[in-house]
């Protein structure tokens, strides 16, 4: 077998590490600047109110249209689960659990806590 | 030396033909990647104890012929699924709890719905936990519990344990647990206050989009996800490696949303005021100061944690009250020090030695 320094995948492989390691680093940097978080915010701003005005809109469209709105469809779909789910199982009730062994159980003698403070 | 000399001559056919085989694996795999699911996670026997709205408190059916006296609960942190403790068998550290002969239980969290945007950290410290705890010593016939909180899992289960200081309670362990938020540097940028409005979004949105947590998430590493789909690519014909992958690809992706109110206090009073940190929290009126806490405390942290840095999470067991305390630094990330084969060697026997002398 070819040694690592040598062999082209394993160089390959490091390449892709370090690259990412440095794109990382980088851009850890730039992300710490009150710069970053102001453009971050403005357009993550605007974006959730222009999901939140679609969203209102889409609402009015659909209950004038006569049909159901996500939100509706959603509860419908939760409810159907929580129906299949009592029916099915999946969840038993803890009176269905197996008999319970004794809490009688004592660790090996290597575990006693050691006592103070260790940090 | 030349780069001719440094070559082993005689072992590139063998690494020609290594390399065609694993190419052909690899168009083979590529094919059965996309048309099969990963592996199925979460598998240990268990039952819902109690369920309502986002809470489930989960108990898991004992695997040893005797368990400790005391039961063990889980708190799974808000952003993601609690199957990261149990994985596969083998991989499952509530599976390694149980053989050990452990009562484990587990808090893990549903998506709120859109009516559960008002929940508050009250709601979290004061309600959801103790019910769970009270439905625990109900089941187990036991009073005293030891709480097991990951990541915010583990400032839940701090702040529980600074509140109720008189029990029941008996040992806390927290895995990569930060207290000082301001040293979670990239995180406090992001939600800086004089640009980050945090009352309009939530406004806007309800309840915090999982959406958003996963960005904020993966700008912390933001060639990581690229460079993971390289490797995975350049690993496909591995079988085991690909397993893998797409058991933690799965978890990390399913990110859950957050209740509005409990992510505008989480924003404001720790990534802004660091109340925590300062001994300034309180959660509905009641005073939250670390140094009440004085029960058995050890904090497991990764060295190589890049959602919790070291720094936000090291005053922990300085600020905690008990004489009873230790911390223990894993080599390891923010996940792999929870999960994964790391976890099997160092974590998990680590918090066996030191659970099972505190647990009779």
């Amino acid at each position: 077998m070819t040694d690592k320094s040598s062999d082209p995948i394993a160089l390959w492989q490091k390449m892709i590490g370090e690259m990412e390691k440095g794109f990382n680093a980088f851009a850890n940097r730039t992300m710490t600047s009150p710069e970053f978080s102001k453009t971050m915010n403005q357009a993550g701003g605007a974006a959730a109110g222009a999901q939140k005005q679609l969203g209102d809109f889409m609402e009015k469209y659909l209950v004038s249209m006569n049909m159901p709105s996500r939100a509706q469809m959603v509860g419908m779909a939760e409810r159907l689960q929580s129906i299949e789910n009592a029916k099915v199982g999946g969840a038993q009730p803890a009176a269905s659990s197996p008999s319970k062994p004794p809490r009688t159980k004592r660790p090996p003698a290597a575990s006693d806590p050691a006592k103070g403070e260790t940090a | 030396m030349s780069v001719a000399a440094s070559l082993d001559l005689v072992s590139i056919p063998d690494r020609i033909q290594l390399e065609v085989q694993r190419a052909i694996q690899r168009s083979i795999k590529g094919v059965e990647y996309f048309s099969t699911s990963g592996p199925t996670v979460g598998v240990t026997p268990r039952d819902l104890l109690r369920g309502r709205g986002t809470m489930n408190l989960y108990h898991y059916r004992p695997q040893a012929a005797e368990v400790y006296r005391v039961p063990v609960l889980i708190v799974m942190a808000t952003t993601n699924r609690g199957y990261i403790f149990d994985l596969v068998p083998g991989q499952s550290m509530i599976e390694f709890l149980l053989k050990r002969g452990y009562d484990v239980y587990m808090l893990e969290w549903n998506p709120p719905k859109p009516e559960e945007k008002s929940l508050r950290m009250e709601d979290y410290v004061l309600d959801f936990i103790p019910d769970c705890v009270s439905a625990i010593q109900h089941d187990s016939g036991e009073e005293d519990i030891s709480l097991i909180g990951y990541c915010f899992g583990g400032v839940l289960s701090l702040l529980y344990g600074s509140i109720f200081k008189n029990g029941p309670m008996k040992n806390l362990v927290c895995f990569t647990t930060p207290i000082d938020f301001h040293e979670m540097k990239l995180f406090t940028n992001f939600a800086d206050r004089r640009y980050f409005d945090v009352d309009g979004l939530l406004d806007s949105v309800g309840n915090m989009p999982p959406e958003m947590i996963l960005s904020s998430f993966e700008m912390l590493r933001p060639a990581s996800r690229v460079a993971a789909q390289v490797q995975l690519w350049d690993n496909i014909w591995n079988d085991e490696y690909v397993k893998s992958y797409r058991m933690f690809d799965r978890w990390a992706t399913d990110a859950l949303p957050l209740a509005g109110d409990y992510f505008r206090a989480i924003t404001k009073d720790l990534m802004w005021d660091n109340k925590l940190f300062n001994g300034t929290m309180s959660v509905g009126g009641r005073k939250a100061d670390l140094a009440d806490i004085k029960v058995p405390i050890l904090h497991a942290v990764a060295e190589h944690d890049h959602i919790v840095p070291y720094e936000s999470a090291k005053h922990l067991v300085q600020r905690v009250g008990s004489s009873d305390r230790e911390e223990v630094i894993l080599k390891g990330g923010h996940v792999s020090l929870i999960a994964g084969a790391n976890a099997v060697r160092r974590l998990w026997p680590k918090l066996d030695s030191w659970l099972a002398g505190r647990s009779t």
